[in-house]
């Protein structure tokens, strides 16, 4: 699999300050975008936008097929036509690096209908390393699935970018002001309907 | 609790366990022990130390939710049913237990598991009055994968719950959020095909 990997600011931002917002669980969320180019090499995956879902009971399914309908629904009619193209899971302790089985379950689901999906893993130390390291990464690690069906870390091959290299700078402000507790989640809207999962004015 | 915020997990489980052999009916120390497995990562031993704390300690809601929720985190799903049967057979009225039986029945999946999952779903609507979201799209989900398998009878009743589910969704979207309305009549509809 040979492909280029981008992340633009909306959708790092929306996955990062859900992570920061429930500190001590695991969170979980749906990326959508767009992949240039058909087949397994030489293609493009831009992750746009970001859907936080779940930060309690993460490996239940009911609620999980809701939110995938409904926003595989929404995204369809937003900006020409945008689909599922990934999954980001931020795990519930500091220093836990693994691919959590839930992850790698629901990254095969999407993958069958996006054969070029990822998974993204929240790198917990590079995020508290963040202000002194200055890093101008995503503090993410990624996952895409071999031939054999397993899900490997991207490597040097694959990497993942910012479409805007100054997104950390962001994040770190918005963390700063506590943005973080203006992120809304889908196990949040499903409490309390008013609340909007789309988080249309997150960033205003 | 010092070793513990220390990270000295070794010491502070020599500790608790010193604790416990004085006094056996120290549920703290019991319950330290718990959280000192899980923020080890170690699931295993935290599901024990909670099955040794609920032999005594049997009536702990706390104790019983908290086994479920491991329990689901590693996809132990019949184990967490056992967690929750236990918890509707002490609070029989709660919507909580219900909903959650029902979120795990389903997530088991298969045919006879969907239908308690249903009516699991239904006793929570309910229970809470018909105000629990989750409840409510459980039971369509629920009713849209059992019309879907071939060679069964027609069921009418669950055809008509789910339509009843599904009128209560739409009424909610439309008075508390208007702008997901047509996006969740349109899921709605799909459910129903």
């Amino acid at each position: 699999m040979v492909g280029k990997y981008e992340i633009g600011a909306k959708a790092y931002l929306k996955a990062v300050l859900h992570a920061a917002k429930y500190k001590t669980c695991a969170v979980n969320g749906l990326l959508i975008g767009r992949v240039k180019g058909d087949g397994l090499d030489n293609f493009s995956l831009q992750i746009l936008e970001c859907v936080p879902l779940f930060h309690n009971h993460l490996a239940l399914l009911p609620m999980l097929e809701v939110a995938l309908l409904q926003v595989e629904e929404h995204f369809s009619t937003v900006d020409g036509g945008l689909q599922i193209v990934g999954y980001y899971h931020a795990n519930e302790r500091f220093d836990d690096f693994e691919l959590n089985a839930v992850a790698r379950k629901i990254g095969d689901h999407i993958i069958r209908y996006c054969p070029q999906a990822v998974i993204l893993m929240l790198d917990h130390k590079q995020l508290a390393a963040l202000p002194k390291s200055g890093s101008r990464k995503p503090v993410m690690q990624l996952y895409m699935r071999d031939v054999s069906r397993v899900w490997k870390q991207g490597g040097t091959t694959a990497e993942l970018v910012f479409q805007d290299t100054t997104t950390n700078n962001l994040l770190e402000a918005y963390m700063a002001d506590g943005r973080q507790r203006l992120v809304v989640d889908f196990d949040e809207h499903l409490d309390d309907i008013s609340k909007d999962w789309m988080n249309r004015a997150l960033f205003d | 609790m010092l070793y513990e915020a220390k990270g000295q997990w070794q010491q502070a489980e020599t500790k608790y366990q010193t604790l416990l052999e004085l006094q056996p009916s120290d549920a703290f120390a019991y319950k330290r022990k718990v959280a000192i497995a899980k923020a080890q990562g170690n699931l295993g031993a935290a599901i024990e130390a909670l099955k040794q704390y609920l032999d005594t300690f049997m009536a702990d809601q706390e104790a019983w939710r908290e086994l479920a929720e491991i329990y689901i985190a590693l996809q132990k799903y019949s184990q967490a049913a056992f967690c929750y049967e236990e918890l509707i057979l002490m609070e029989t009225a709660n919507a909580t237990w219900h909903l959650m039986y029902a979120e795990v029945q389903y997530t088991l999946g298969g045919l006879e598991n969907l239908r308690i999952a249903r009516k699991y779903y239904a006793s929570a609507i309910k229970l809470s009055a018909g105000k629990n979201l989750r409840s409510l799209y459980g039971l369509c989900m629920c009713s849209a994968v059992l019309s879907q398998t071939k060679g069964r009878a027609k069921d009418e009743e669950g055809t008509e719950l789910q339509s009843l589910a599904s009128s209560v969704i739409m009424k909610k979207y439309k008075e508390k959020c208007p702008n997901k309305a047509r996006l969740v009549t349109s899921f709605l509809e799909k459910q129903k095909l």
